[in-house]
């Protein structure tokens, strides 16, 4: 703060600042915290939405949830969700980033075609996927049968067992893009001269890329493994578009069971239990990211 | 072009992109392909359309109705909105030093953890209750609301990497910390905002959880609710439905492709750091 002229202006400055913060930050209590509070509040009643009074039943949701399988169901889809967002479409997005980065002809052809489908609205995901995994005329049961692998083919989105596997697939396709752009921008940003000495070592461009490339990738990657765990959390619309949860309940997670159980059955009560159940989950496995992003800011500001 | 000089091509990097860029495009060739069929062809997925078959899109537009242009008009302003919010949290954050800076901005971000979901009830009844529940205002604000821990986590990297300097010297200068804001920082900022506009469209135009808890009729229903809801009626037409699903996904795909040189260069200032 050496660079103030004086107390006077320093406290100017504060008060710009404040006076920036202050709509943010009020919109934030009210759009955050009171619902969060709120949905707390009510997980503790059992109300239908509509009637006047709501009775309280103390932690009687929590329980009742914590008995029901359909509940650690959804709860490990969830999980499974987070596994799968975290490996499948970085994976995929980084071989793809490693592929394009050795200056392939048609590079920007190829771009923009692992990038496309990032831009599709979820429900568009659903719909064209739901076509694609039709079961008697859809394209993958067509190609298949083409191949000879037609006993091979299921009933995609209608058997429980594979219906979630099918998902993930389609979900592939849609969020691999994301990841693909930030790891490409990111190796564009590596200084040539390191890979250069890597290779006048004798590395081979393997070694080079996993020893050299990859490690300095770290930013690119930390934003990946964020936003996939995030979207992991708050999976919601592909799931509800695709199939809401069906069959027999087989894809739900959290945030469409919750959902069918607020708007579909008006147990509000029971829906908030479920919502808090998530804000936990969520918590747990993303407070660490938080706070690593917001440390991280602490170390730029000393440099 | 760094890698170029360095690795030797060798047919395997070609045949890896080619593979995956024609799984990536199989399924939207699939979807041009079936919102050109007439019913009667619509079962022979592999086949080319004998004559291009116009009148699913007139379906389409028909049963969609207004929900195209109140995507619009949630759409555009709402991008507007919320970058101009996270940039007037991420200023202060940016350049305050000390702990209550540091408080703010993480309890701002712990709102990226919040899955959405979870503060639909209230919310519901809190919308209804302002008299916003069913209209295109309530939403610009929702999606602006909701759209504060992400901008300004987005535009306080950004703002970050602008030189330090520039702050310093300008405030010697005699700027005020507000003048800067305005007149120095917003234009240095403009990839990142491209960037960030770009996000936002992507995330506002594709939202479907808003817009079902919260409108329920043409006066303010998006288009990803109308589909939502033309595809879960229990004889599909895959006709139509593809091609309302085509209609919808292309202003955000036209925005990705026009602005893309932009918005790699915008994450890059916000994650290259």
């Amino acid at each position: 703060m050496a660079h103030m002229p004086a107390k006077a202006g320093w406290s100017r400055t504060t008060l710009t600042f404040a006076g920036f913060l202050a709509l943010p930050v009020a919109l934030f209590a009210v759009f955050f915290l009171y619902p969060i509070v709120s949905t707390f509040y009510l997980s503790l009643h059992d109300w239908d939405g509509v009637a006047q009074n709501m009775r309280f039943i103390g932690l009687r949701n929590y329980w009742v949830l914590s008995a029901q399988p359909r509940f650690y169901h959804a709860v490990l889809n969830n999980i499974s969700w987070l596994v799968f967002m975290l490996l499948g479409p970085t994976a995929l997005g980084l071989l793809l980033a490693a592929v394009l980065d050795r200056g392939l002809r048609g590079e920007r052809a190829f771009r923009i075609i692992f990038f496309l489908p990032f831009t599709i609205p979820a429900v568009a995901v659903a719909a064209i996927w739901r076509w694609v995994y039709e079961p008697s005329n859809g394209l993958l049961t067509t190609l298949m049968r083409n191949v000879g692998l037609g006993e091979f083919a299921q009933n995609w989105l209608g058997d429980p067992g594979v219906v979630n596997f099918a998902l993930m697939g389609a979900v592939l396709w849609w969020t691999t893009g994301f990841a693909f752009l930030v790891f490409f921008a990111g190796l564009r940003n590596i200084p040539v001269e390191l890979l250069e000495a890597a290779r006048i070592e004798g590395a081979t461009p393997w070694q080079s890329f996993w020893r050299v490339s990859f490690p300095l990738l770290w930013p690119s990657t930390i934003i990946v493994l964020g936003i996939s765990a995030i979207d992991a959390m708050r999976l919601f619309d592909i799931v509800w578009a695709t199939t809401s949860g069906g069959p027999a309940y087989a894809s739900e997670v959290l945030a469409t069971q919750m959902y069918d159980v607020a708007f579909g059955r008006f147990e509000m009560g029971r829906a908030s239990a479920i919502s808090v159940y998530l804000l936990l989950i969520a918590g747990v496995v993303i407070m660490p990211y938080i706070a690593y992003m917001s440390r991280r800011v602490a170390d730029s500001e000393a440099d | 072009m760094s890698a170029q000089t360095i690795n030797r091509r060798g047919p395997v990097p070609y045949t890896v992109a080619i593979v995956f860029a024609l799984v990536f495009v199989a399924p939207l060739v699939l979807a041009i392909l079936t919102s050109l069929k007439s019913p009667a062809e619509i079962t022979r997925v592999l086949s080319v359309p004998t004559e291009l078959y116009w009148q699913n899109y007139a379906t389409a537009f028909e049963r969609m109705g207004r929900s195209l242009l109140n995507s619009i008009l949630i759409t555009a302003p709402a991008v507007v909105l919320s970058i101009a919010i996270g940039c007037v949290a991420a200023y202060p954050l940016a350049f305050m030093h000390g702990r209550g800076g540091r408080f703010t901005y993480f309890v701002l971000l712990t709102g990226m953890l919040v899955p959405f979901q979870i503060v639909q009830i209230p919310l519901f009844f809190l919308i209804r209750s302002i008299g916003l529940y069913d209209t295109i205002g309530g939403l610009w604000l929702v999606h602006t609301a909701y759209a504060i821990p992400f901008c300004t986590f987005f535009m306080r990297n950004f703002f970050s990497s602008v030189p330090r300097s520039m702050y310093e010297a300008a405030r010697i200068d005699g700027c005020s910390a507000a003048s800067y804001f305005w007149r120095l920082l917003l234009p240095a900022s403009a990839s990142g905002l491209s960037a960030l506009a770009i996000i936002q469209s992507r995330a506002i135009w594709n939202d479907l959880l808003f817009g079902m808890t919260l409108t329920s009729s043409d006066n303010a229903r998006p288009a990803t609710v109308a589909i939502a809801g033309f595809a879960s009626s229990l004889q599909v037409e895959y006709g139509p439905l593809m091609a309302a699903t085509l209609v919808s996904t292309v202003p955000v795909m036209l925005a990705f492709l026009i602005f893309q040189k932009s918005f790699v260069r915008g994450l890059l200032g916000g994650s290259g750091k």
